[in-house]
């Protein structure tokens, strides 16, 4: 239904305003770019929603998380159809709130705590952003995502809206969960039920980069230094969600580390196409598909992780060791969605990621052509080809752990005949098949789907074709492979893996405790630190009054002085009937007199004036 | 007599119908008189805001006079105190059934009404202060109600606070009738010229302290002090009416004087605004983080009061049509949103018997309504679209970034943003705890112990208030901003 209703809605590419909603305004806009994205969303959301009638039959809380994700559905495609800015908050806003409630839907502790930093690194999010749109409305007088471009290229000075840009960026920055805004993700994306992760990770955090491409697309078109500072997010994000990755021993945990450096490798993208200026076809065309394919891949893992936590109701790699070793259509689905996000050739994450890389090549080319130096480029290219053996290494351990490892003798044995019912094994097999048709025929799908975001960015298909096959091409790929085979073997088979006395190989977790940032700085800086010195001056001018007064009434009503007050007038304000302690009333009735006296002096000094 | 006598009767009517109410001893009869008075007061009120009507009731000397009139302002503040007295009457049968001496309650609930409902109709200066101390001499007992020692102490606070503050008002009085052409309210001020001349910078004082003096009603820094002290003693209707809709007394002041005595003229662009505006600020930021820090439901939320409602001051002083539209909506939201959550406050510590904001996990299986009430009151007052809150405070931020403000309009806003996060950290918590309680808490054996059907009703009518101000809020918006082009336009 929701499916189709955004396929027809969007293809016709028009826009829509709905006047007079919370005083602005909304305003949408379909067509192009916006079709793909709501025609993904609608696809995404139907295959996770089929999957979690099985994921969701024993829970409590079903209607809860069917209500909100229907809820979420519906303002994801707000943001991606909204045509200016105040209506994209809206529903980005809404949007992220009612995730809470996905992410806290199993209500374990652990769940719990997840869910409140996730909370708060939204309204934190939004709250920045919204400072952006107001400087940004302040200072163009639109919000229309078309206009602002048009008004920021016209001014001669630049610098100040790159302020603007970085606090528009934050809140984006932040449900992308780019470094160093990424503390939330590993946790939420490991704590929500397997098909809210799914969501969150296909969709909610494509949320965050579509804001990045609206900023790098529509507000800093082509703008160099707009592009490397998405360039330097994009390759740290990637290199440190890689390296999560890598350590992690918990399947949905790699997996959202994965997500993570995935959308680093989109960030690369989006600031290739600020650095290439007008030649940035191609970084907008391997953005584009890495976005669609990125999203087919983890719906497929986070289903399969689903898959065996609804079997064994445990994720630990050391636990599950072995679950898939009988399951031929969870190993090969799985399989295919592995060398897909591998980047391996005839994968259709080998074209995304080589449109990638081209851009990052053609770039160091234009700069070496203009006589530049492109030391720093190419140390880009290398951290690029080192993030994508990451992601073989990662992935290869997880095949390796759930598919070839020895089974583990905890693992439920009896449970292996139904473990995926037909309306799932559809989801399975059709996923598959689409990933392979999309890595085996570029030219035919994946280039095509380019073209219909290019105009969304401003850019068309170039006239000319990229032949994948080429030596040139195949060389980026093949050099991230080795990479990565040389990681699996030598680090994370030697270190991060041990065979026990009985000859089970035992993965260890070997992350530094110190190195994570949510326990040691975010949330002591945050919610210790910064509160004590606010809340110091906040007490400090609470009391200046108060304080004034008690000093005052120390001078002036002294022991002696406080019985200058007529015995009978202590009954002057006694309300109570039961026990009384007169004191408390002589001191407050003291209090007031002085108020009133202070007040007639302060008359009189005026009149005297 | 004529139509406007029922100005008169709408001052008048619920005073008297106080004192029947009062010597009411059976609680069902008594009941229905309060909501028979609290709907006729709203008839009437709603009767006089079709239409200009002005009465005068006593011309004392040629210059003082004791007269009403019913401008765009005095409508606006009188229909919502109105319509949220209703809500909060209604509230109040059931939940003061477990309170002593309901009678007393009832008594000063219905009276207070009155002096508010002068207070917003007020045409001139004596007026306007005669009403303002009479609503705080009937605003005290409902502070010191339960008679606690703590609640006595807390209402001699509120009067000495009150009373001092409305001595510096008075006092600028005595000034404004030297140099005002006229005692009556006049959009744009009515300053005598040659007067005025030389005089300028006395003038700026005394209209300095007016403003600290009112300002006190409204909590602003630095006179707030009575605010955390009295708000939480107070039974749980009387602190909604205290938080939501007494304080707007103060901001209607600071409305009058300002824009209808003073002039904004004068004031615009000299320390006097920056320095209140700051004191504004300050307060925004001390209200929200004292609130943060507070543990006592009912406390926290009179900081949180201290806050907002210096956001509508901050709209107030910029002396800017568009953040006095923010100011006004933002009055308005905040009455509908404080009022919801110190009236479900109210419920959920009668449902719990627990008062710190550690108690309410788990709540919202008991009184799942008032849960959501409170969750969309709070989203409301953070200012998360597509509530009423988020409205007033995108104008209020508006405002503030016009130009002329520069450096400080932007630390204003950038105030907002940071008390909205302070605001959001001091309430959802509650939020999350009461309808997330986690797998090991064991929910099943609390049950309803108050009867929470009454007081559902009203918070549900506040609720979808503040969703309906906030998504399809049409007309009104327009019709606050022509309440600002007409004082600015002179």
């Amino acid at each position: 239904m929701e499916l189709a209703a955004a396929l027809t809605a969007t293809q016709m590419g028009g826009t829509f305003s709905v006047e007079g909603i919370l005083g602005q305004g909304m305003h949408f806009k379909g067509g192009g770019f916006r079709t793909l994205l709501t025609v993904l969303t609608a696809m995404v959301w139907f295959l996770v929603t089929v999957f979690s009638k099985e994921y969701f039959a024993q829970s409590k809380h079903r209607s809860r998380y069917l209500l909100f994700s229907l809820m979420i559905e519906g303002a994801t495609m707000g943001v991606f159809l909204a045509a200016d800015f105040f209506t994209m908050f809206l529903f980005f806003e809404g949007m992220s709130l009612a995730s809470v409630v996905l992410v806290i839907q199993e209500e374990t502790k652990a769940a719990v705590r997840a869910a409140q930093t996730y909370l708060a690194v939204a309204v934190l999010g939004g709250l920045v952003t919204l400072m952006g749109i107001f400087l940004l409305y302040q200072k163009t007088g639109t919000l229309e995502m078309d206009a602002v471009g048009a008004v920021i290229a016209q001014s001669p000075e630049r610098s100040g809206y790159y302020g603007i840009g970085g606090l528009l960026f934050f809140g984006f920055a932040a449900k992308a969960g780019l470094v160093p805004l990424h503390v939330w993700l590993p946790n939420v994306y490991t704590e929500a039920p397997a098909p809210a992760s799914a969501l969150l990770s296909c969709v909610l955090s494509k949320t965050g980069v579509f804001g990045a491409m609206v900023l790098t697309a529509k507000v800093f078109a082509q703008d160099a230094v707009w592009g490397s500072l998405m360039l330097t997010f994009g390759i740290l994000t990637m290199l440190w969600g890689g390296i999560l990755a890598v350590f992690s021993v918990n399947l949905k945990r790699t997996l959202a580390c994965s997500s993570m450096s995935q959308v680093g490798f989109l960030m690369v993208g989006i600031g290739m196409q600020g650095l290439l200026g007008e030649e940035n076809a191609w970084a907008v065309a391997g953005t584009i598909l890495h976005f669609w394919n990125h999203s087919l891949w983890k719906l497929m893992l986070f289903l399969a992780a689903g898959v065996i936590y609804l079997q064994v109701r445990d994720l630990d790699l050391n636990r599950i060791k072995g679950f898939g070793r009988e399951k031929p259509l969870l190993k090969i689905t799985f399989l295919m969605a592995v060398l897909g996000i591998s980047g391996i050739p005839l994968w259709n994450g080998y074209i995304s990621k080589t449109l990638l890389h081209e851009s990052m090549v053609e770039y160091i080319h234009l700069l070496e052509m203009a006589g530049q130096r492109a030391w720093h480029m190419r140390v880009a290219e290398g951290l690029f080809l080192l993030a994508g053996g990451l992601t073989l290494a990662y992935m290869t351990k997880i095949f390796v752990a759930v598919f070839v490892d020895q089974g583990n003798s905890c693992l439920p044995a009896a449970k292996t005949g139904v473990y995926l019912r037909p309306g799932n094994q559809m989801v399975f097999a059709g996923c598959g098949i689409f990933l392979l048709i999309l890595g085996m025929l570029p030219h035919q799908t994946q280039e095509r789907l380019a073209a219909i975001g290019m105009d969304f960015f401003g850019t068309q298909m170039p006239e000319h074709t990229i032949a994948y096959a080429t030596w040139a091409n195949v060389k980026g790929a093949v050099i991230s492979i080795w990479l990565g085979a040389a990681i699996y073997l030598c680090f994370v088979r030697m270190v991060l893996m041990r065979t026990d006395e009985n000859g089970e190989t035992v993965y260890l977790d070997r992350w530094p405790k110190w190195l994570n940032l949510e326990e040691s700085v975010y949330r002591p800086l945050l919610l210790s630190v910064l509160p004590f010195i606010g809340a110091f001056f906040a007490r400090v001018a609470a009391t200046l009054t108060d304080g004034c007064l008690a000093l005052l009434r120390m001078f002036l009503f002294n022991s002696d002085n406080a019985k200058v007050i007529p015995p009978e007038d202590q009954y002057f304000s006694i309300y109570t009937d039961g026990e009384t302690d007169k004191t408390v009333y002589r001191e407050g009735f003291a209090r007031s007199l002085l108020l009133i006296g202070l007040g007639i002096t302060v008359a009189m000094l005026y009149l005297l004036f | 007599m004529n139509k406007d006598a029922v100005l008169l009767a709408a001052v008048v009517f619920p005073l008297l119908a106080g004192i029947v109410i009062g010597l009411q001893r059976q609680e069902r009869l008594r009941n229905i008189l309060v909501l028979a008075a609290l709907l006729a007061e709203l008839g009437m009120v709603g009767y006089l805001c079709i239409g200009e009507h002005t009465l005068t009731v006593w011309q004392m000397t040629p210059r003082l006079s004791l007269a009403y009139h019913t401008d765009a302002i005095s409508k606006l503040f009188a229909g919502m105190i109105c319509v949220i007295w209703l809500l909060a009457g209604i509230y109040s049968f059931a939940y003061m059934k477990r309170e002593e001496h309901p009678e007393r309650f009832f008594l000063f609930c219905v009276m207070t009404l009155g002096a508010l409902v002068s207070l917003s109709f007020a045409s001139n200066m004596l007026t306007l202060y005669l009403s303002y101390e009479y609503m705080t001499l009937l605003t005290l007992p409902l502070v010191i109600h339960s008679r606690t020692k703590e609640a006595v102490r807390a209402g001699v606070k509120y009067l000495g606070y009150s009373m001092f503050g409305a001595g510096l008002g008075l006092l600028g009085f005595f000034f404004l009738d030297t140099y005002c052409t006229t005692t009556a309210f006049v959009p744009g001020g009515s300053l005598n010229p040659q007067l005025l001349a030389g005089n300028e910078a006395l003038l700026l004082v005394v209209y300095f302290l007016m403003m600290l003096g009112f300002g006190c009603k409204a909590g602003m820094f630095p006179l707030h002090g009575w605010l955390p002290t009295a708000h939480p003693v107070a039974p749980s209707p009387a602190s909604a009416v205290l938080s939501g809709v007494i304080t707007k007394g103060g901001v209607l002041a600071i409305i009058r004087v300002t824009f209808y005595l003073v002039g904004a003229d004068l004031i615009r662009g000299t320390w006097v605004q920056m320095s209140l505006l700051l004191l504004a600020i300050v307060t925004i930021f001390m209200g929200s983080m004292l609130a943060y820090q507070e543990k006592l439901l009912k406390r926290r939320l009179a900081y949180s009061t201290i806050s907002q409602v210096s956001y509508a001051l901050f709209g107030l002083f910029l002396l800017h049509p568009i953040g006095f539209l923010g100011a006004l909506l933002q009055v308005v939201s905040h009455a509908v949103a404080k009022n919801i959550l110190f009236l479900s406050a109210g419920v959920m510590i009668a449902q719990t018997k627990e008062t710190s904001v550690f108690g309410y996990r788990g709540t919202a299986k008991a009184i799942p309504a008032v849960m959501w009430a409170f969750c969309l009151g709070a989203l409301s007052l953070i200012g998360i679209p597509p509530f009423a809150g988020f409205i007033s405070k995108w104008y209020l931020a508006e405002g503030g970034l016009s130009p002329a403000f520069g450096t400080l309009g932007v630390v204003g806003v950038a105030v907002f943003m940071l008390s909205a996060l302070l605001t959001a950290g001091y309430l959802l918590p509650i939020v999350l705890d009461a309808f997330f309680p986690g797998t090991q808490e064991d929910t099943e054996e609390r049950e309803k112990t108050a009867s929470v059907r009454w007081m559902t009703l009203p918070l549900i009518l506040l609720a979808a208030g503040a969703v309906l101000l906030g998504i399809a809020p049409g007309g009104w918006i327009d019709w606050v901003a022509q309440i600002g082009e007409g004082i600015f336009e002179r």
